[in-house]
C-alpha cells in the first residue's frame, strides 16, 4: 500500500517539476543580453534587455587558412598570434568581469588553444598585472598580497605544454631527457 | 702625443659609470650582463691582468621578478660555522629583509671566484629604490639596456585604448553580459 502510495506521490512530483523545468522562452533566445535591474516605485523591474555586442567591429579574423583535411581551424590557430602572458590586451578579453576565464562553449577555441590562454590568463593574474578583474574581495594592489606572493613574478610560455617539470635533483639523474613529458 | 691621442688615452682607461634599472628583471639573468660591464668583458683592452672593469649602479632592486614560483623555491644557505648554525632562507623572506642581496649574491656567483672577485664586487652599487645619492648619480655616464621587457598592468592602460583595441574572441550570440 505504501509502495503504491509512494509511486503515485513520485508521478505526481515529477509531472509537477518536469513541467516547471521546460525550457520554453517567450523572448527570442538567440541575442547578446545584458540584465538590467531598476527600481520602480515600490517595484524593481529585472530584465534581460538585447544589446549588439561592442566587438563586432573590431573584430580581427582570418579565415584564409584552412587545414590539410580541408577543416577551419579555430580562430587563434588561425590568426597565429605569439600571445604571451603580459599581452593583457588580448587575454582580458576572454575573462569575465572577475577575471574568471570563459569556458569553451563560449570562448569558441580549440581545446589546445582553450588551455594556452587559460593558462597564461592564471600567469597574468599571479603576475598581477589584470588586477582590475578581480573579484571584489581582492585588494586591489599585489604589494599587499601575502608572503612570496607580494613579490614581481614573470613566467614562461614554453612551460604550458610540458607535462612535468624537472626536479632540481633530476639533474643528478643519468638520462636527463626522459623525464620530459 | 697629440691632444687627440691623450685624451683618448684617458676615455680608453677611464672608469665608466654605468646604471641599471632592475625593474622586473630576472636578477640571474641580469647578472650575466652585468659581470661584463664590472670586470671590463665589453672592452677590446680587456685582459684579467688589467683593471679595467667599469662601476654599476643598479637601482630599483626592490622590483626584480623571479621566474615562476623560485620566490618560494630558492633557497639561500648560510652558515655559523658552530654545530647546528645551518639556515636556509627562501628567497621572498632574504628579500624582504634586504631587497639588495639577491642580486648581488647573484653577481657574485656569476663571477669565477678567484681574488680579483671582491675587489669587482665593490664597484657594484645597488640601491632598492630610485634613491641614488647626488655625488653617485653626478658620475653616470651610461645606461645598460634592460633584457626583460616590464609588463604593463591593465588598469595602468587608458580605458579607451583598452576599448578601441583590436578584439580576438566575440561573445556568443545568447550570452548574458556579466
Amino acid at each position: 500500500m505504501t509502495s503504491l502510495f509512494r509511486t503515485g506521490f513520485l508521478l505526481a512530483k515529477n509531472s509537477i517539476i518536469a513541467s516547471s523545468v521546460r525550457s520554453l522562452s517567450i523572448t527570442k533566445p538567440l541575442n547578446l543580453k545584458e540584465i538590467r535591474e531598476q527600481q520602480k516605485g515600490q517595484s524593481i523591474v529585472i530584465e534581460g534587455v538585447i544589446v549588439p555586442s561592442p566587438r563586432t567591429e573590431l573584430l580581427v579574423r582570418n579565415d584564409s587558412v584552412t587545414s590539410e583535411d580541408g577543416k577551419q581551424p579555430c580562430y587563434m590557430c588561425s590568426l597565429g598570434l605569439d600571445v604571451k602572458h603580459t599581452d593583457v590586451l588580448i587575454l582580458s578579453q576572454f575573462v569575465r568581469s572577475d577575471g574568471c576565464m570563459l569556458p569553451r562553449r563560449i570562448t569558441g577555441l580549440c581545446s589546445r588553444q582553450q588551455k594556452k590562454i587559460g593558462k597564461m590568463v592564471t600567469m597574468a593574474q599571479k603576475a598581477g598585472l589584470m588586477i582590475n578583474l578581480t573579484p571584489g574581495n581582492c585588494k586591489k594592489d599585489p604589494k599587499k598580497r601575502f608572503g612570496y606572493k607580494k613579490f614581481n613574478t614573470y613566467f614562461d610560455e614554453s612551460t604550458i605544454f610540458v607535462k612535468r617539470l624537472p626536479k632540481q635533483e633530476d639533474r643528478f639523474r643519468r638520462s636527463g631527457s626522459m623525464y620530459f613529458n | 702625443m697629440s691632444a687627440a691621442k691623450r685624451v683618448q688615452q684617458w676615455a680608453t682607461f677611464a672608469r665608466t659609470w654605468h646604471i641599471f634599472d632592475c625593474k622586473w628583471q630576472d636578477p640571474y639573468e641580469s647578472a650575466n650582463l652585468i659581470k661584463k660591464y664590472l670586470m671590463g668583458l665589453h672592452k677590446p683592452i680587456y685582459h684579467p691582468m688589467n683593471d679595467c672593469g667599469d662601476v654599476v649602479v643598479c637601482v630599483n632592486s626592490r622590483d626584480i621578478a623571479l621566474r615562476g614560483d623560485d620566490w618560494k623555491q630558492r633557497a639561500y644557505f648560510h652558515h655559523t660555522g658552530y654545530p647546528g648554525g645551518a639556515t636556509w632562507t627562501l628567497a621572498w623572506e632574504l628579500h624582504s629583509k634586504d631587497p639588495t642581496m639577491i642580486i648581488k649574491k647573484a653577481v657574485y656567483r656569476s663571477m669565477k671566484g678567484n681574488l680579483q672577485r671582491r675587489h669587482t664586487m665593490e664597484r657594484l652599487l645597488i640601491y632598492p629604490g630610485m634613491n641614488v645619492p647626488e655625488d653617485v648619480m653626478q658620475n653616470v655616464t651610461n645606461q645598460i639596456r634592460q633584457i626583460r621587457y616590464v609588463p604593463v598592468r591593465l588598469d595602468h592602460i587608458p580605458e579607451e585604448e583598452v576599448k578601441s583595441f583590436p578584439k580576438v574572441m566575440d561573445y556568443p550570440e545568447n550570452y548574458v553580459l556579466k
